[in-house]
């Protein structure tokens, strides 16, 4: 598990909603809430007139062609990018107009592990408790590291390590001070096997917590296993929102039962890519 | 195959340029542009095309014998740089590739010697550039600017294939197992038996060496001119003389006599290099990932890291998760800068010069030398001051790459901002506490500014009291232009470079100044009335720090003001408008 808890389930066991019961709404809370939200660059709209809530627990799958404006949303939900409309509230904090108690519950992981070259694994966490005022992060942060199987390499500088383990070390240091809020942009880029699977298990993990969960992700079988809810993007705009169910359900009533990577390809009128040709048919040998 | 290697280089070089014409559109880069025109116009241009008075055009015909000497020493010159490739370096044959060029070149059907001519193609580009630097540069001391750059193209195009054979002869030297030691063995001793030579020719043909001949230049010329002009000196430094003698050519005719023979070296150093069969290509893989991860750090203003390999640093003091987040910042930037910058480290160095400054005091025959040591200190720290935001950049210039990280972090703009300027401003201060005690402590200000060294004392700690506020007020125009104009700084795209990234250091430059002036004149005001009250009461001495504890807090209030502005500008500064996607 990467959570810094017991493990819901074993290592080998398949990570599911169902089994973990993800998706189950508290009552009267909003985690995320996107009102309008509109992010031009110059006159080219990424994201147009976005609007959605998540609440606890819940796991948005953000699914899209390339372009679509998955990664602009998910910068403008997390701070880093101003949008250029709309609205944002974190926990109820105008992202805005009140950051700082907005980014406080947040946390952002990105595709690629952006770390600082010159600090330590350790240093990575002590220079997060600080930011992030984590009073008593050394027990925690010990655990984080002992889970995602860097306690040996605490006294490593990020270019020492490997694609995973920077991945890990970003996690460790997006987890420490225990976010409400969590976007992942293509979180299982650069890990192996067991990273995956621990992955999956720690998104689930987390939202059984209470956690509101964003994954921005091209792996529609990820999004289909892990989400409870997932929100299509095409060209900036929101084409369609809704649990598997209810958006299996619409396309369903137009052509038999549809899995998420149909629906995807219906609900963005892309076709999907022709089956690849036959092997060439070589001439018998004459014997 | 090499049509297609040309598409490259030319769309390259091409989309290049186009991207930095289309970035001149910004009117912040197109100022930085026109700035840096008008100073390479009126410093160079002119010259180069005969408008510049009586410089231009005019013949660079030296009288023989100095040209002959001049010559000479282009020739040692070249060979002592020839002798240290051969001597110095020690790794295999690398040709030093992009990542990208090693991506798509490597695996594709392009042959060795192929590649080789890729790369001679893009040096060639490079050299071009140079030329035309080199040119503008030194046609401001007269001669024709065609013969100029066509000379330098001869050096610089002859020394790229003697070094890229170099390389090649140093690998085959290590496949047949002459280890890198043994090749300097080799290389010294064949140096020393040369030089050894022309001792000895030089000792039994020409008349004893008279020392009384380093007094007189024209005595001393002549000699050098008889050392070099007979015997076996000629004969060795005759392939460098061929290469120098068409950029030292007077006139049109001689130019072209002296043409032929250095295009003919060049050619041997092209058979030479291309001849070579030596495998380059996986030296150059592993340069390649150095050069993108040192032209990285360098992009993102870490040049420490850029030289070597990064080592883990010790932390400059504990941190606890408790505490302003602007600390932390500090603490991470220190860490950054290197171990040179603990605390420990300046107490130790101030005692030092401390214990230094008492010392020599005493010592018999240091009279003369220490005003002048505490001259030169103070003149660092003036130099410091106005420098040392430049030099300094463990700070927003540092993190700009992780632009998006720092966004995220719960900080408003001003925290962040602050937290990114204390430890530059911190190093700054304990360069200028330090240099302030070697100033205090070796200067003699009675005998040189016939000061009372009470005085004396109190301007050295006045300057110690508002150094730490005048280097936090001067870090923040770096700083700023780091957020107005992020496309200089970013790792991911192209290093400022050009007459635009010139003309936007004069700007920073004269920025620089007029902040620092701009600065002073409040705390300046604020002095001089506490200075001049208190002066009824106290003596100059004790009024001197009183009065700059309150320009202190001036420019203190001052720099708070540019926090919050800057911290603003980091709060609006909008990463995407930059294309900077992480």
């Amino acid at each position: 598990m990467f959570a810094g808890a017991e493990p819901a389930q074993s290592d080998t066991a398949p990570a599911s909603r169902e089994a973990v019961g993800v998706g189950r709404r508290l009552p009267e809370a909003i985690m995320i809430e996107a009102v309008g939200l509109t992010k031009l660059y110059g006159d080219f709209v990424a994201v147009n007139e976005l609007s959605f809530i998540v609440q606890p627990g819940e796991v948005l799958g953000l699914v899209g062609p390339n372009g679509a404006g998955k990664t602009t949303t998910l910068r403008c939900l997390s701070g880093i990018i101003p949008p250029s409309r709309g609205a944002v509230r974190i926990c109820g904090c105008d992202l805005a107009r009140d950051p700082i108690p907005a980014k406080r519950q947040l946390a952002f992981f990105s595709d690629e592990p952006r770390l600082f070259d010159y600090l330590t694994v350790q240093q990575h966490l002590t220079f997060v408790a600080r930011i992030y005022q984590v009073a008593n992060y050394e027990p925690v942060g010990a655990q984080l590291l002992e889970e995602l199987e860097l306690a040996g390499k605490k006294d490593n500088l990020p270019g020492e390590l490997s694609r995973g383990m920077k991945q890990k070390l970003a996690i460790a240091c997006g987890l420490l001070h225990a976010p409400k809020v969590i976007y992942f942009d293509e979180p299982l880029t650069g890990l192996d096997p067991i990273g995956i699977r621990r992955m999956k298990d720690s998104i689930l993990k987390r939202a059984r917590d209470g956690a509101a969960i964003i994954i921005s992700s091209h792996l529609l079988h990820l999004v289909e296993e892990i989400c409870s809810r997932i929100l299509i993007l095409k060209n900036g705009r929101k084409i369609i929102d809704g649990t598997m169910g209810e958006i299996t359900r619409k396309f369903s009533e137009q052509s038999g039962d549809a899995n998420l990577e149909e629906v995807f390809f219906r609900a963005t009128s892309e076709p999907p890519p022709p089956p690849p040709p036959p092997p060439p048919v070589s001439a018998a040998p004459v014997e | 195959m090499i049509s297609a290697l040309l598409y490259l280089q030319y769309h390259s070089v091409r989309n290049r340029l186009v991207a930095r014409f289309k970035r001149l559109k910004q009117p912040k880069y197109l100022v930085g542009g026109i700035a840096g025109g008008i100073y390479f116009y009126f410093y160079f241009y002119r010259y180069l095309f005969g408008m510049g008075g009586r410089r231009g055009g005019v013949s660079f015909a030296l009288p023989p014998e100095t040209a002959a000497l001049v010559e000479s020493i282009g020739a040692i010159i070249l060979l002592v740089v020839v002798f240290v490739a051969w001597l110095v370096p020690h790794e295999r044959a690398a040709l030093t590739f992009s990542e990208a060029e090693v991506a798509f070149l490597f695996p594709a059907p392009i042959s060795r010697r192929g590649l080789i001519h890729f790369k001679l193609l893009r040096s060639q580009a490079r050299i071009l550039i140079s030329i035309f630097f080199m040119t503008v540069i030194s046609n401001r001391f007269g001669g024709k600017p065609w013969i100029h750059a066509v000379g330098w193209w001869l050096v610089f195009s002859t020394l790229n294939l003697h070094f890229l054979g170099c390389s090649f002869a140093r690998t085959m030297l290590l496949d047949r197992g002459i280890s890198n030691w043994q090749r300097r063995v080799g290389i010294l001793g064949l140096a020393g038996v040369l030089a050894v030579t022309v001792v000895i020719w030089a000792k039994r043909t020409l008349p004893e060496f008279d020392f009384s001949h380093i007094e007189n230049l024209e005595g001393m010329r002549a000699y050098v001119d008889q050392v070099l002009a007979a015997g076996p000196a000629p004969y060795l430094l005759y392939p460098c003389r061929l290469l120098v003698r068409p950029y030292l050519a007077p006139s049109a005719l001689s130019f072209l006599l002296a043409l032929w023979p250095a295009l003919l070296l060049l050619a041997l150093h092209y058979v030479w290099v291309v001849r070579s069969d030596v495998a380059f290509e996986e030296s150059s893989v592993e340069a390649s990932s150095k050069l993108a991860e040192k032209m990285a750090n360098i992009r993102a203003g870490n040049w420490q890291a850029a030289g070597k390999k990064r080592k883990a640093k010790r932390p400059p003091f504990r941190l606890r998760p408790e505490g302003p987040a602007a600390v932390g910042l500090l603490w991470k930037n220190l860490i950054s800068a290197g171990q040179m910058f603990t605390l420990r480290l300046w107490i130790q160095l101030a005692a030092l010069a401390i214990v230094l400054s008492i010392g020599v005091r005493s010592a018999p025959g240091m009279s003369g030398v220490m005003p002048m040591v505490g001259m030169m200190a103070g003149m660092f720290i003036v130099w410091s001051l106005l420098f040392g935001p430049q030099i300094l950049r463990q700070d927003l210039r540092q993190d700009l790459p992780l632009a998006d990280i720092l966004k995220a972090y719960p900080l408003r703009g001003w925290q962040l901002v602050l937290g990114e300027l204390l430890a530059p401003a911190a190093i700054l201060t304990g360069v200028q506490w330090f240099l302030l005690i070697i100033t205090a402590g070796f200067a003699s200000p009675a005998k040189m500014f016939h000061f009372d060294p009470a005085i004396f004392l109190g301007i050295a700690l006045g300057v110690a009291i508002m150094a730490p506020m005048l280097n936090l007020i001067q870090l923040q125009i770096p700083n700023a232009a780091v957020l107005l104009f992020p496309a200089w700084f970013q790792a991911a795209k192209d290093s400022p470079r050009g007459i635009e990234a010139t003309g936007q250091r004069l700007i920073f430059f004269l920025g620089q100044l007029l902040a620092l002036v701009a600065a002073l004149i409040p705390a300046a005001l604020a002095f001089l009335v506490v200075f001049f009250v208190l002066k009824l009461f106290l003596g100059v001495g004790v009024v001197i720090p009183l009065a700059s504890v309150v320009a202190a807090m001036v420019l203190t209030g001052e720099a708070i003001v540019g926090l919050m502005l800057l911290g603003r500008l980091f709060e609006r500064f909008d990463l995407s408008a930059e294309g900077m996607q992480g």
